[in-house]
């Protein structure tokens, strides 16, 4: 049993990795961000690239780095005329960017699948309650969370965290205020691009590279921000390790029901709680 | 004056014309209704490159029953709708010999529209049983395996395997839960028993709740039926958690080039059905691969060699016919002997289902690299169940 838990909290890291960046863009663009998934797949692809020729260190450095100049370059010439918007043409638009990313992709690096090995210092395996655990899922969890400390922080102690925050709050306000936020925004997209490129080159080693495995975990993510409440850091991060846990347990315990488990959770968020775990009403 | 030598000359050209036309016999069209676009592309790619190779081979060799072979291609989306629309295009056109579509459902589809079209369609990659199956049609033919050709060496296989106690993971479709069952089926044949049996949804990213479940279960042996991406998820995961070392896997439709090119490290040792091989030790098939080579510096995948071979058969059958009409094609096809990269090869009359070899392999390395390796050849008879009673011809 304890093995299984250990399983989810890997899945639930991976996902609140990826996940995090949505919550970001959402909290302050209220943008639902539909190429977050595509994000997440070029990143994969860019530290693929880097990392085979230069190492994995690289490959992982190179993804964040592109991804948050991609999300730079969304925010300045999308999201900043999205927000405010009606929902349904956000999802248009960035489905459309989903799209785009995918067949992009697609001519640079060709349909085929490709795999990156882990790197060798975290290639072996450790002994887990009596059976070999590989050593990489291990390192996910630490990256994860890593990545979640280092957000939390810095949008809770750091200054610009503080502008940040504020922003998400109320914008004009804020801006009353001095906080600059025609710079906030493509700080923030670029950050959350940021983390989708680096859930995708940390989910490379023990993942198959290709175009649409960024659609396959869109769904996922999705439903992590939903159940946490959109926009909640914190509600993002109960929930991916909530629903990394379902998955491994469901799928021992439940296998027929497996599958539908996460979205009857979600079902259940939206009839009861329908702001979400942290989310707020209104 | 003038205008008259012209219009002499004309005539005169004109009259010749006719006479040319009939030194030079009808050439043969080959229709290519494949996957030019979505996610079976990389599918497509290799079988019109197949027939690419095989019509350019053919002319430089002074063509087919003295005829100059042409192929043209339309996109068949990989969905039924547009591959009869594709189908229909080519035939209206004139090329009315049909081969190398990817999708079983578009083969099926165009299977219905033949007689209308006055066309014929040669399987060179579609496993679905319905094509030689319930589904049989005067004018389908099929030269690749079929799902249940693949099973049948299965059992053979496992005979001498010592490993009793197996699981099974197999994508949660149609294609996955048959395969399933049919290993089920053929291991409790045996003696063997199925003890853990787990089905992840198609799409699934991490398998190690089902890694570790199968571990923990403590089978000796593992029957895998995952196609494209998840399959290559779950071996990599397999091998990073120890499972491939610790039992023997047979992967359905897993040991291929494509697979190997992302994972050849982590699958050693998998056993596998291979539709083709480039290892496959034939003289025609020896040929074929160093030709191949010296064009496309690349050994021939599986869709490219079956692809490569149906086309033999067909040019057989254009020979044997001396006709490119499909009616007379397909009529010769019936009980035709071939020599293709299979070797000497007999296109079944009963369900129009070529009766060829099968192959077992695997990844082993050799001198540095990965490569795959043939270890078990099934000789047609094994290989071929007889012609399913549901197929009507």
């Amino acid at each position: 049993m304890l093995i299984n838990a250990l399983n989810g909290l890997v899945y639930g890291s991976l996902l609140f990795v990826l996940s995090a960046g949505l919550v970001l863009v959402y909290g302050l663009r209220r943008v639902v961000n539909f190429a977050h998934g595509a994000l997440y797949m070029l990143g994969a692809y860019i530290g693929w690239s880097v990392a085979t020729l230069y190492g994995f260190a690289a490959g992982v450095v190179a993804a964040g780095v592109a991804l948050a100049a991609v999300g730079v370059v969304l925010d300045l010439v999308l999201f900043r005329r999205l927000a405010g918007r009606q929902p349904l043409i956000t999802v248009i638009v960035t489905f459309g960017v989903l799209l785009i990313l995918e067949d992009v992709v697609r001519s640079v690096w060709g349909t085929g699948n490709r795999a990156l090995d882990p790197p060798a210092a975290l290639d072996g395996v450790v002994e887990i309650f009596g059976a070999p655990f590989p050593v990489y899922r291990l390192f996910i969890v630490a990256a994860s969370a890593a990545m979640a400390g280092g957000l939390a922080a810095w949008l809770r102690w750091g200054r610009t965290g503080l502008f940040v925050r504020a922003a998400s709050h109320d914008a004009s306000v804020a801006a009353m205020c001095g906080v600059r936020t025609a710079a906030i925004g493509p700080m923030v997209v670029g950050l959350g691009a940021a983390f989708a490129g680096l859930s995708g080159i940390v989910a490379a080693p023990f993942l198959s590279i290709h175009p649409s495995m960024g659609s396959e975990i869109l769904v996922l993510s999705f439903v992590v921000s939903v159940i946490g409440g959109l926009g909640s850091f914190a509600g993002a991060f109960v929930a991916a390790m909530l629903l990394g846990q379902v998955q491994s347990f469901g799928t021992v315990l439940l296998p027929e029901l497996a599958a539908l488990l996460p979205f009857l959770l979600m079902a259940g968020v939206l009839i009861f709680r329908p702001q979400g775990i942290a989310g707020t009403k209104g | 004056m003038k205008l008259t030598t012209s219009a002499l000359l004309g005539l005169a050209v004109g009259l010749m014309a006719p006479a040319v036309a009939s030194a030079e016999p009808e050439a043969l069209r080959i229709g290519v209704p494949t996957t030019r676009s979505g996610p079976y592309t990389l599918l497509g790619d290799q079988a019109v490159r197949a027939v690419e190779f095989a019509v350019g081979e053919a002319n430089a060799a002074g063509g087919v029953d003295g005829r100059k072979v042409e192929f043209k291609v339309v996109d068949d989306e990989a969905s039924p709708d547009a591959g009869r629309r594709a189908g229909e295009k080519l035939a209206s056109e004139g090329y009315r010999i049909l081969t190398a579509t990817v999708s079983s459902s578009v083969g099926l589809a165009m299977s219905t529209q033949l007689n209308r079209w006055d066309a014929m369609y040669v399987s060179t990659i579609n496993k679905s049983p319905k094509i030689t199956g319930d589904s049989c049609h005067p004018r389908m033919f099929r030269t690749n395996h079929s799902d249940d050709m693949d099973i049948a060496i299965v059992g053979p296989w496992l005979k001498d395997q010592p490993q009793k106690t197996w699981g099974i993971i197999a994508a949660d479709y149609l294609w996955g839960r048959g395969s399933g069952a049919a290993f089920k089926a053929t291991a409790q044949s045996l003696g063997r028993k199925v003890e853990t049996e787990v089905f992840p949804p198609v799409g699934t990213t991490d398998y190690a709740p089902y890694i570790t479940q199968l571990r923990d279960g403590g089978v000796e042996g593992l029957w895998v039926a995952l196609a494209g991406a998840d399959a290559i998820n779950f071996i990599k995961q397999a091998k990073q958690f120890g499972l491939t070392d610790k039992m023997l896997i047979f992967g359905h439709n897993v040991v291929s080039p494509s697979t190997a090119k992302a994972v050849a490290k982590e699958m050693v040792g998998i056993w596998g059905n291979m539709g083709y091989a480039a290892a496959i030790d034939t003289p025609a098939n020896k040929a074929f691969v160093a030709a191949w080579k010296a064009k496309y510096g690349a050994e021939p995948t599986d869709y490219e060699g079956e692809t490569y071979a149906g086309m033999q058969v067909i040019f057989a059958a254009v020979k044997t016919a001396k006709s490119v009409a499909p009616a007379d094609v397909s009529k010769a096809m019936e009980g035709l002997s071939a020599t293709t990269p299979f070797g000497q090869v007999t296109m079944r009359a009963a369900d129009h289902q070529l009766e060829e070899p099968n192959y077992l392999g695997r990844v082993v390395e050799k001198d540095g690299a990965h490569v795959i390796v043939v270890e078990r050849t099934f000789d047609a008879k094994t290989a071929t169940p007889g012609p399913n009673p549901a197929c009507k011809l």
